[in-house]
């Protein structure tokens, strides 16, 4: 798995490539949370995604539930087949803020 | 006449000379075990008192017949020279137990020159007396030359050596049984503390509560039997009872042994079968004459949960006994004994196991000391009185039990026939859980054999860092049967979070150990099994969680399910640990998932 982060106006866009398993999920989960816990709104994109198991789940889950405590934006954007899948099964499709681009889920932010 | 009195004066004299010089040599040797010393003080006594140049005595070392100077007095020092057994005067007068007297030595064939060669002393005449008991003979006093230069030792000097020489054998016999005596003594010391230090080997009654008894007789002080005990950390009982064949302080050592092994190589090694193969491994490396051992041991599950499961291996040893629902079940021996057979190269030689389901019921193990061991009838008790003890005592408590089963064969304590050690452990005081899943024996993992076709076996350490290629076996074997790119990617990731529940429960996080995970294809569906070798973890443990309480984690139990079309939580048929069974029916023919 690789984790590309830039800021733009205070949104934190992270890209995520290759595969989200028990092995790298541990780095992904570190890196949301920094930004998160500060406050800064976040937009993750996984068009790139290949494979993302439960414990990837779990991480975007505790991101999305701090961000929402801190009243901050949280944004999944760009998904790939593979990863909405697993959303789809896990039923969590319904519950993030998901968006078709990441152009998007800026705009979405911004609104 | 005057010659005459004279004569008679001078045998007096003698006579009496050598009357006080017995009694006095006598009463030296009865007041000291000090031999060597009071030997070297009566050579010199007689020495001086035969007129000789030189004496010497000789003992002879009774187990290894080789006779050696001890000390010397007068002309030549030989102390320390070696004779075997009838070599030289010295030596045919030990062997023949008859005293010499050579007053031509040049000639006498007998004569051992190599003395005289060596010293430069010249031997005219010698007279040689065994010191002897009756018919045991444990050495000789040899005397050389009379100081006048032109005499020669006589018949009447044979007779008074011999004298003198049978009151000193008598002292030397005296302080070798005495020494002999005082040996034996250190020995039966010696054995005490062995026989205490075995009995500390054995673990503290109720070291496991009231759950686990044992007791061990030994017929001598030292035992060739042992049982032993010991709670692991997660609360499951191991336990084991070996007898070594034989008696005696080797069968003893051997036990010691063995009683170590156990209780070392059980602290990590889980599986009896697996403990065994390794003592057995252990005791054919450093192999001891015909001597083995048999041994049962095993592990009892108290656990919630786990109901109690028993998991027994027995080397060659007597038929371990269940008494459940007032019947008896026995449960012989998978394999030889300890220490005769090693294992083949590069093989664990692991013994099979058992497994057993005591269900309030209380398991016994007992060396042969019990079933061969007389009643007061004065017959053996047999397999048969055991159990009827057992059922006549049933419901008192395993202390009990074990005591009147021991008190059968030893109506006579001090008189016991062989060493009678017993091990009891019963299934009644663990707390039975309502809500506890019950997982039956009949839901052990039987259906290996019909799963269909081989596709894949792999093995792998319980780690995330293995879990991407575990993946790519996974997706290699559903592309290889035709399923579609969905159903692919389903099961790759089921599979995947049944691994990471390995590691998360059955583990308790990443290990070493191992994953062992299988998949065979049937007519429209594919098996899967993973295998762990983790304690036994409760099936209710692992649920998926409620998917409307949206919080990390617990997601993967459900995507599991999600996916496949059957999970089933198995037991192994054989070993430790858990076997999930997945199935995911496919139809290859249809594009698109089989189960929405």
């Amino acid at each position: 798995m690789k984790i590309e982060t830039k800021e733009v106006n205070d949104i934190v866009i992270f890209e995520l490539d290759g595969e989200v398993d028990l092995e790298t999920s541990p780095t992904l989960r570190k890196n949301l949370l920094k930004h998160v816990n500060v406050g800064k709104s976040v937009i993750v994109g996984m068009n790139g995604v290949a494979y993302i198991d439960s414990s990837g789940i779990a991480s975007l889950v505790e991101a999305y539930q701090t961000s929402r405590r801190n009243s901050s934006g949280f944004v999944l954007a760009a998904i790939s087949d593979s990863a909405m899948r697993v959303l789809q099964l896990a039923r969590l499709d319904k519950v993030f803020t998901i968006q078709a681009t990441i152009d998007d889920a800026v705009r979405s932010l911004n609104s | 006449m005057h010659m005459e009195t004279k004569l008679n004066e001078s045998i007096a004299f003698s006579i009496d000379r050598q009357v006080s010089l017995l009694a006095n040599m006598t009463a030296q040797f009865a007041n000291t075990l000090n031999v060597d010393e009071t030997l070297r003080n009566a050579l010199c006594e007689i020495t001086n008192y035969m007129n000789a140049e030189g004496g010497a005595v000789f003992l002879m070392d009774e187990a290894t017949q080789i006779i050696t100077c001890v000390a010397c007095y007068g002309a030549t020092e030989i102390t320390g020279l070696k004779l075997e057994y009838g070599q030289g005067i010295v030596g045919k007068s030990v062997a023949s137990n008859q005293g010499a007297l050579v007053r031509d030595v040049k000639n006498d064939p007998d004569f051992y020159g190599a003395v005289d060669d060596q010293t430069g002393f010249t031997t005219k005449s010698i007279l040689c007396a065994p010191l002897s008991v009756k018919d045991r003979c444990v050495g000789a006093i040899e005397l050389v030359n009379k100081k006048k230069a032109d005499e020669l030792f006589d018949e009447t000097d044979l007779k008074v050596l011999e004298t003198l020489a049978s009151s000193a054998a008598l002292a030397v016999i005296n302080a070798r049984m005495a020494r002999a005596l005082v040996e034996q003594e250190r020995v039966k010391r010696e054995l005490e503390l062995a026989a205490e230090i075995q009995r500390r080997f054995l673990p503290d009654a109720h070291e496991a509560g009231d759950t686990i008894f044992g007791i061990n007789k030994a017929a001598r002080g030292v035992s060739g039997d042992f049982f032993d005990y010991f709670k692991l950390p997660d609360g499951r009982i191991y336990f084991g009872l070996g007898d070594v064949s034989g008696k005696g302080i080797n069968a003893a050592l051997l036990m010691s042994k063995t009683a170590s092994l156990f209780r070392c190589l059980g602290k990590t090694v889980r599986d009896p079968g697996k403990l065994l193969g390794r003592i057995n491994a252990e005791l054919c490396e450093t192999a001891t004459h015909g001597m083995f051992v048999t041994m049962v041991a095993g592990i009892y599950d108290p656990r919630p949960g786990c109901e109690g499961l028993i998991r027994l291996a027995n080397a060659g040893h007597e038929p371990v006994l269940l008494f459940q629902n007032d019947t008896f079940k026995t449960y012989g021996a998978d394999g030889p004994p300890l220490g005769i057979v090693p294992p083949l190269p590069g093989e664990d030689g692991a013994y099979d196991e058992v497994q057993v389901f005591p269900q309030g019921g209380s398991l016994y193990i007992y060396t042969d000391g019990l079933t061969e061991g007389y009643t007061l009838t004065g017959h053996p008790l047999e397999a048969e009185g055991v159990q009827h003890i057992l059922r006549q005592y049933a419901h008192e408590s395993l202390t009990t039990q074990l005591d009147r089963l021991v008190e059968a064969v030893s109506p006579d304590p001090s008189a016991l026939r062989d060493d009678v050690t017993v091990l009891a452990l019963t299934d009644a005081l663990r707390p039975v859980h309502d809500s506890e899943t019950k997982v039956g024996q009949n839901e052990t993992d039987h259906g290996a054999e019909q799963d269909g076709d081989w596709l894949i076996d792999f093995k792998f350490p319980a780690r995330p860092g293995w879990m991407k290629l575990a993946r790519a076996c996974v997706r290699e074997s559903c592309q290889k049967v035709g399923c579609n790119e969905t159903d692919t990617s389903d099961i790759v990731l089921a599979v995947d979070e049944a691994c990471q529940n390995v590691i998360r429960h059955a583990y308790g996080g990443p290990s070493d150990e191992e994953i062992e995970l299988t998949v065979r294809q049937r007519p429209g569906r594919l098996v899967f099994r993973l295998r762990d070798f983790a304690p036994m973890v409760p099936p209710g443990f692992i649920k998926p969680r409620n998917l409307e309480d949206i919080r990390p984690g617990g997601l993967g139990t459900h995507l599991i399910q999600e996916v496949m079309d059957d999970v089933q939580y198995l037991r192994p048929t054989q070993g430790e640990g858990n076997l999930l069974r997945l199935v995911k029916n496919i139809d290859v023919n249809k594009k698109g998932t089989s189960k929405q």
